[in-house]
C-alpha cells in the first residue's frame, strides 16, 4: 500500500511543515499535501521580524524554504493538490484530492491556515485583480505614483499601508474607529501615523468600489453621520481580517461559529486520530512561531496515537471477547480490582481476553470509550462495547465479571 | 513546464504577430494565489493545446513588458486572438472560468 501513510498533513504552511519535521524525525511515513505555495501565508510575507533566533532580516519565503528543507531532510514527502473530501472516522482515514490519487493515513493533521476575509461590498468581487487586492507583496508595485485605499486597522493593514506608500503617491487608510484608535502593535502604528503619504479617514467604512474595467473610485461611509463620499482611487487593498480555510472539514470535526477548529492541548480534534495545527484552529495568537509549535505538538500526539492504535490492534487480534480494564497507579481500588479481574478470568480459560490500560498514559481507548475513572471495565465483543462497569464495590465487581464470563 | 515562458521579443512574435487564440498568465514569485493558478493552467494546457496556446510571463524578470499593459495585479490572464486583445481575467481564476473564456472567444 504505497498510498498509506502514518501521518498525512493537509496544508504546507509553517504549521504543516513543523508537523512534518516532527513526524519525519520520529521515522513516521509522512506526507504533506499543499494546494498552492509551500510556505502558506508566510510565503507572501516580506519580512518576519519576530521568529525567535532570526534577528537578522529574514523573509517569509526564505524562512519557509528552510522549513521545507528541514522536513525533506527527515524524509517527508510533499505533493501538490487540493483536498476535497475526507473520511476521518475509523482506520485508515481516506483523503481525496480534486484531481489525482486517493491517499490513506493512520492519522491526519489539519494545517489549513486562513484566507483573507472578503468585506462583501459591491464591486469587491468584480474588481478582484483589477485594482482590488489582498496582497501588497504581490501587487503594490502596480500602483506606483497612484492613489490607493487600504481598508482595515490591524497589524496587517497598517504595515502593508506603509509598504504600499513606497510606491503609491498617496495611501488613504479607512478605519472604523474614532480618531487615533487602531488594533495594531504600537511600533507599526507610530510609523504609519507619522508617514507623510498616509492619510487616515476615521469613523468610516468602505461602502462600494466602482470602475469600468479597473477600479476608478470608492464610496466611503461616515459611520457617525451616515454621509457617503466618493473618492477617486486606482486601487483598494483589503485587510479586514481572516477566515479559516476549514470548509472541507466543517461537518467532520468540531469548529467554533467562525469555522476555527476546536482542539485540546494536544491539538486533538473531536475525531480520534485527527489533529489540527496553526492558524486554522481556535487560538489566541496567530503567528509563525505559534503555528510551528502547534505543528510539533500535533505530530507528536499523532505519533503516540498511532503507537497506541497499533498496540490495540495486536491486542484484540484473534480474540472474540475482550475485557478492557482501565487502571491508574494512583488509584488503589483500580489496582486491586484488576488483580481480582485477573483471578476471575483465570477461572474461565479462553473465554475473555483481559487487557489492562493505564488510563493516564494511554488515552486513545479512554477517549474512544469515554472512560474517565480508573476502575472502569468495558466488555468488547468484536470491538463493540457491550458492557460497561464502573464501581468501587468489590462484590458488584465480582458478580458482574462472573456474569460476563458465563454469558 | 507545459507553458512557454515569454520575454519581450518572444511576446511580440508569439502573441502580437501570432495566429489563433492564446492566453498569457502574468505571475510572480511569492504570490500565493499565482502558486495555485499557474499549475492549474499547466495541467489544462496540454488538453486545450490545439485550440489555444498558453504562455507565461514573470513580471519581475519582464518588468517593462508588464508595464506596457494596464494590469493591476498578479495573477492576471490576458487573452488574444490573431494578435488582438480579447479581455482578461485576474485573481483566483478557476479552470472553469478559463475554459469559458477560451470558448467565448470563438
Ligand atoms: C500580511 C501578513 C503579515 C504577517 N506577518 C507576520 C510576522 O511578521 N510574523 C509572524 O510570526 N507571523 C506573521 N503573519 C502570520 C503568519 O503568516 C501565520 O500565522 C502563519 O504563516 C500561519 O501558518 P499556518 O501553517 O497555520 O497556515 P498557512 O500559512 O495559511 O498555511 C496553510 C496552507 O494550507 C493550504 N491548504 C488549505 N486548504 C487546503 C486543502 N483543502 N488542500 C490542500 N492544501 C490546503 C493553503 O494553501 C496554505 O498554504 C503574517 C500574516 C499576514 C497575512
Amino acid at each position: 500500500m504505497d498510498n498509506l501513510y502514518d501521518i498525512i498533513i493537509i496544508g504546507g504552511g509553517a504549521a504543516g511543515m513543523a508537523a512534518g519535521v516532527y513526524g519525519g524525525r520520529s521515522r513516521l511515513k509522512t506526507l504533506i499535501i499543499e494546494k498552492g505555495a509551500v510556505g502558506g501565508a508566510a510565503y507572501s510575507t516580506r519580512e518576519i521580524a519576530n521568529y525567535p533566533g532570526f534577528h537578522a532580516h529574514v523573509s517569509g519565503p526564505a524562512l519557509m524554504a528552510d522549513f521545507r528543507a528541514h522536513a525533506e531532510k527527515f524524509g517527508v514527502e510533499f505533493t501538490r493538490g487540493e483536498v476535497r473530501e475526507l473520511s476521518l472516522e475509523g482506520d485508515p482515514k481516506t483523503i481525496r484530492l480534486k484531481k489525482g490519487p486517493e491517499y490513506q493515513a493512520k492519522s491526519v493533521v489539519l494545517a489549513l491556515g486562513t484566507e483573507p476575509r472578503l468585506l462583501g461590498v459591491p464591486g469587491e468581487k468584480e474588481f478582484r485583480g483589477m485594482g482590488v487586492s489582498y496582497c501588497a507583496t504581490c501587487d503594490a508595485e502596480n500602483f506606483t505614483d497612484c492613489v490607493v485605499a487600504v481598508v482595515g486597522n490591524g497589524d496587517a493593514a497598517l504595515e502593508e499601508a506603509v509598504y504600499i506608500a513606497k510606491f503609491a503617491a498617496k495611501v488613504i487608510v479607512i478605519v472604523i474607529h474614532d480618531e487615533g484608535i487602531v488594533d495594531c502593535n504600537k511600533v507599526s502604528a507610530e510609523i504609519a501615523f507619522q508617514h507623510p503619504r498616509l492619510e487616515f479617514v476615521w469613523n468610516s467604512s468602505l461602502a462600494e468600489i466602482k470602475g469600468d474595467e479597473d477600479v476608478s473610485s470608492i464610496v466611503v461611509k461616515n459611520l457617525k453621520t451616515g454621509a457617503l463620499t466618493e473618492t477617486a482611487v486606482d486601487g483598494v487593498f483589503m485587510y479586514v481580517g481572516l477566515l479559516p480555510m476549514t470548509g472541507v472539514v466543517r461537518d467532520l470535526v468540531e469548529t467554533d461559529k467562525n469555522g476555527y477548529i476546536i482542539t485540546g492541548d494536544k491539538m486533538e480534534t473531536s475525531v480520534s486520530g485527527v489533529y489540527a495545527a496553526g492558524d486554522c484552529r481556535q487560538k489566541y495568537l496567530r503567528q509563525v512561531v505559534t503555528a510551528a509549535a502547534d505543528g510539533a505538538v500535533a505530530a507528536h500526539a499523532a505519533g503516540h496515537y498511532i503507537e497506541e492504535f497499533e498496540e490495540y490492534k495486536t491486542m484484540v487480534a484473534g480474540s472474540d471477547q475482550i475485557l478492557l480494564a482501565f487502571w491508574s497507579p494512583m488509584n488503589e481500588f483500580s489496582i486491586n480490582a484488576i488483580a481480582k479481574a485477573e483471578q476471575i478470568s483465570a477461572e474461565y480459560p479462553g473465554k475473555i481476553k483481559l487487557v489492562k490500560i493505564d488510563l493516564y498514559r494511554k488515552q486513545m481507548l479512554a477517549r474512544k470509550y469515554n472512560v474517565q475513572t480508573p476502575g472502569t471495565f468495558i466488555l468488547l465483543k468484536r470491538e463493540t462495547a457491550c458492557g460497561t462497569l464502573s464501581t468501587d464495590c468489590y462484590n458488584t465487581l465480582e458478580s458482574t465479571l462472573r456474569a460476563w464470563m458465563t454469558r | 513546464m507545459a507553458i512557454t515562458k515569454l520575454d519581450a521579443d518572444s511576446f511580440e512574435r508569439n502573441v502580437i504577430e501570432g495566429r489563433g487564440k492564446c492566453l498569457i498568465v502574468f505571475s510572480r514569485q511569492n504570490c500565493h494565489v499565482c502558486a495555485e493558478v499557474v499549475p492549474m493552467l499547466e495541467e489544462l494546457a496540454p488538453e486545450l493545446a490545439s485550440e489555444c496556446a498558453f504562455y507565461y510571463v514573470d513580471v519581475e524578470e519582464q518588468a517593462s513588458l508588464y508595464k506596457t499593459y494596464p494590469l493591476k495585479g498578479v495573477p492576471s490572464l490576458m487573452f488574444f486572438k490573431d494578435g488582438d486583445y480579447q479581455g482578461k481575467l485576474a485573481g483566483p481564476v478557476t479552470e472553469e472560468q478559463v475554459r469559458e473564456k477560451i470558448a467565448a472567444i470563438g
